[in-house]
């Protein structure tokens, strides 16, 4: 009864404190939804808009090449679908504007971040094109000017140019040059498990197992210390209740805030971005349980490094990062340098997160099933006898 | 001037004792730049390793010539499609590309679903080129890339670094009040203080004083830990470092007053001073462009402090553009912010409680 009691006490309180209700709740959710909508789309323009700058200094009237050009442009500046962005906000010089002078202003906006590519259809672009559906050269190419710092610069400049070779390959079609019947047969293939998958079948286990590891790295040596510095764990200790059944009332209740965590992240994933991965699997259900376990057992091993609840929580800070970043769980690790991929070696966090992709088949697991639940369940023992002997129950005297 | 003294050396040892404060302060900006400054090495760079697995009969040689004119910065033969799979998933090879004669397959890691956006564009122009190429045609609309930027060579890192400067100056600034003071006032540290004849502007004075001792040792300290492990290369305008340093910092302890007012607890104060930090952090342009956030994000970000500050420091450190009156325009808000909140934080914050 005192062990449910105890969980029920460490549950309610976690979700009483709003920040608890932010950090473990608000947080991820708010991440996994931010990076499907960022990095979900990229590539397919969805969600983005750039702002591109336009000069046509060939102006070689209606049916030209430079035309056909604009035309385009000016498709991609209107919206694809009703209440949508254009993938462009494209500006143009007015029609008394000097373009020389215009295109001078929006290479200093672009210069400054304001705009993300200025193209400029250069004098002549259409004779040129022209004379080189007649010649063997190429014609008078489009000038992308970008700014090779920004990444926002960079992907308009490809998209722009990927654009521009679709136009050429239409007009090379239609003036009978390019034969269909020859083109070759183009087709995209993904290896290392997951096909099909979408970037939000990728992130989804990694926000849980996320919100699982700052669960435990914050949530526990907060529970344990902060009640021990309020003299709070003293109160529990002149009552029947024992240490072991404490511990397995904190246990309970703190697993039963990640499931918590997982039905809200699994629920949002699934229904509101599209995520088709289902968790319904013995293994995948295992990892689980092995990663909310490993997590709580590393919180109980900061608890008993920490002498008071702020030094306990700074040591997560310090943690929290480097373990969740080298671990490959949100970003390729493969060409890092060796001292970071010993750090990446033995972070209990790598072998989790391969282990959850690849039991959901949105990753090729590249170690051995010993390894996936070996090394976690090292961490567990490792952190359990560690903080058995140092552990302390009630402040110093 | 000996209790000015005084109240700047205690400020001192308490800030240096501040685990939380120091972490993101001082340790944050180090360690977010010793970590993502290897796994961001490469990006922003349009290039890619390659393998090529040309199959009996075909010719291979037009191919490799377009790939590597295409952005491949190498391209690999491979005997067999098994080999060049295998190296695809261990990551030996970005890409791979298969050619029989008739079909052309490209190959990516299911895994690098951000990556493989730049991976098929350079497969995309690839293509478009080596089929009018292999029908002796020649590209009618030619493009031509022209870098106007006024820092060459310099990746996303480069604006990533000053983004997580003007991070560092934002928590110092923030928990100046939210955290510190509050906690002062709820140890009753700051009462006791106050009924001494020490005026309160000496105390404030002090902390802010230390604050920016701290935030000019962080920010120079990261500066020259990017430079000194990854070569960046920064071109600082002291003047205008100088200025937005110490008018962000202050406009901050400002935004940390209107919490401290909002919230009187200090622990709830400095709860909420992190989580708005935190949500700053992910729309403000520091860990990915503006340009990618959904476009009611992208509004909200205009009004983020964070995200002026992050592009100012980008402008202060020569990684980014920007126009001298835009830039003195926020040091000039940041500054007025402090003038603006400073009496109200020394009246109302800062201030004897009753019982």
């Amino acid at each position: 009864m005192g062990i449910l009691r105890v969980a029920r006490a460490h549950l309610v309180t976690a979700l009483r404190e709003r920040v608890t209700l932010f950090w473990f709740l608000i947080f991820p959710v708010f991440l996994l939804v931010l990076l499907s909508a960022v990095f979900g789309r990229i590539g397919e323009g969805g969600g983005m808009q750039f702002e591109i700058a336009l000069v046509d200094l060939d102006s070689a009237g209606e049916g030209s090449f430079s035309s056909i050009v604009v035309g385009v442009f000016e498709e991609l500046s209107s919206p694809r679908e009703e209440g949508k962005e254009s993938l462009f906000a494209l500006h143009r010089p007015a029609a008394d504007e000097d373009p020389a002078a215009f295109l001078a202003d929006e290479t200093a906006r672009l210069q400054r971040g304001q705009r993300a590519a200025v193209v400029v259809i250069p004098e002549g672009f259409s004779v040129g094109v022209q004379s080189a559906l007649m010649a063997a050269d190429g014609g008078s190419p489009l000038v992308v000017r970008y700014s090779e710092g920004s990444a926002a610069s960079e992907v308009a400049a490809g998209i722009i140019e990927g654009m521009v070779a679709g136009v050429d390959r239409e007009i090379q079609r239609r003036a009978g040059r390019l034969s269909e019947a020859g083109e070759v047969v183009v087709s995209d293939v993904t290896v290392g498990g997951g096909e099909g998958s979408e970037y939000i079948d990728f992130l989804l286990p990694g926000i849980i197992l996320m919100g699982f590891f700052v669960n435990g790295l914050f949530g526990i040596p907060g529970s344990i210390l902060f009640a021990r510095d309020r003299k709070v764990l003293r109160r529990y200790w002149v009552t029947p209740l024992s240490v072991p059944r404490y511990l397995l009332g904190l246990s309970l209740g703190h697993l039963t805030l990640c499931a918590i965590q997982f039905a809200l992240l699994f629920i949002i994933g699934r229904f509101a971005l599209g995520a088709r991965i289902a968790f319904s699997g013995l293994d995948t259900i295992g990892i689980l349980v092995l990663a909310a376990a490993t997590f709580m057992a590393f919180g109980f091993l900061i608890a008993s490094l920490a002498r008071t609840g702020n030094a306990g929580m700074a040591i997560a800070n310090v943690l929290n990062m480097p373990m969740m970043f080298l671990s490959g769980l949100f970003f390729p690790v493969a060409g890092l340098p060796a001292f970071l991929r010993a750090i990446i070696r033995v972070n209990p966090m790598s072998y989790l997160a391969e282990g959850l992709r690849a039991s959901l088949g949105v990753q090729a697991a590249t170690q051995s099933i010993l390894l996936l639940v070996g090394v976690p369940l090292l961490w567990i023992l490792v952190s359990a006898a560690i903080a058995a002997r140092r552990l302390r129950w009630d402040v110093a005297r | 001037m000996t209790t000015w003294r005084a109240l700047f050396l205690a400020e001192f040892r308490l800030l240096l004792r501040d685990r939380a404060q120091l972490f993101f302060t001082l340790i944050f900006p180090l360690l977010f730049i010793l970590i993502f400054g290897f796994i961001m090495a490469d990006v922003g760079e349009v290039t890619a390793r390659l393998g090529l697995v040309v199959g009996p009969g075909a010719d291979g040689e037009l191919l490799a010539t377009v790939l590597e004119e295409s952005g491949a910065r190498s391209v690999e033969r491979f005997a067999q499609a098994p080999a060049l799979r295998e190296a695809v998933i261990e990551q030996r090879i970005d890409f791979g590309v298969e050619w029989n004669g008739d079909t052309l397959r490209f190959i990516y890691h299911a895994n690098r679903i951000a990556e493989n956006a730049t991976f098929r564009q350079i497969a995309r122009s690839a293509e478009d080129s080596f089929e009018l190429r292999r029908q002796g045609l020649h590209p009618l609309l030619l493009t031509e890339r022209e870098d106007v930027g006024a820092n060459r060579d310099l990746g996303w890192f480069n604006l990533m670094v000053p983004g997580i400067i003007a991070f560092s100056i934002l928590s110092a600034g923030l928990f100046a009040v939210s955290g510190h003071v509050t906690a002062m006032k709820e140890r009753r540290t700051l009462t006791r203080l106050l009924v001494t004849p020490m005026p309160t502007v000496a105390l404030l004075v002090a902390i802010a004083a230390v604050r920016l001792v701290i935030v000019f040792a962080s920010t120079l300290i990261t500066l020259f830990v990017a430079w000194g492990a990854f070569r960046l290369q920064f071109t600082i305008d002291w003047l205008r470092y100088v200025a937005l340093v110490i008018s962000s910092t202050l406009g901050m302890m400002g935004l940390g007053t209107v919490i401290a007012l909002v919230v009187r607890r200090a622990s709830s104060a400095a709860n909420l001073a992190n989580i708005l930090a935190m949500v700053m952090l992910f729309l403000s342009g520091i860990y990915f462009p503006i340009e990618f956030l959904p476009t009611a994000l992208r509004r909200f970000s205009q009004g983020l402090p964070l995200r002026h500050m992050a592009e100012a420091m980008r402008a202060a450190t020569g990684v980014f553009e920007m126009s001298a009156t835009r830039f003195w325009i926020i040091v000039l808000v940041f500054a007025a912010a402090a003038v603006a909140l400073f009496p109200v934080l020394a009246r109302y914050v800062v201030r004897v409680e009753r019982r």
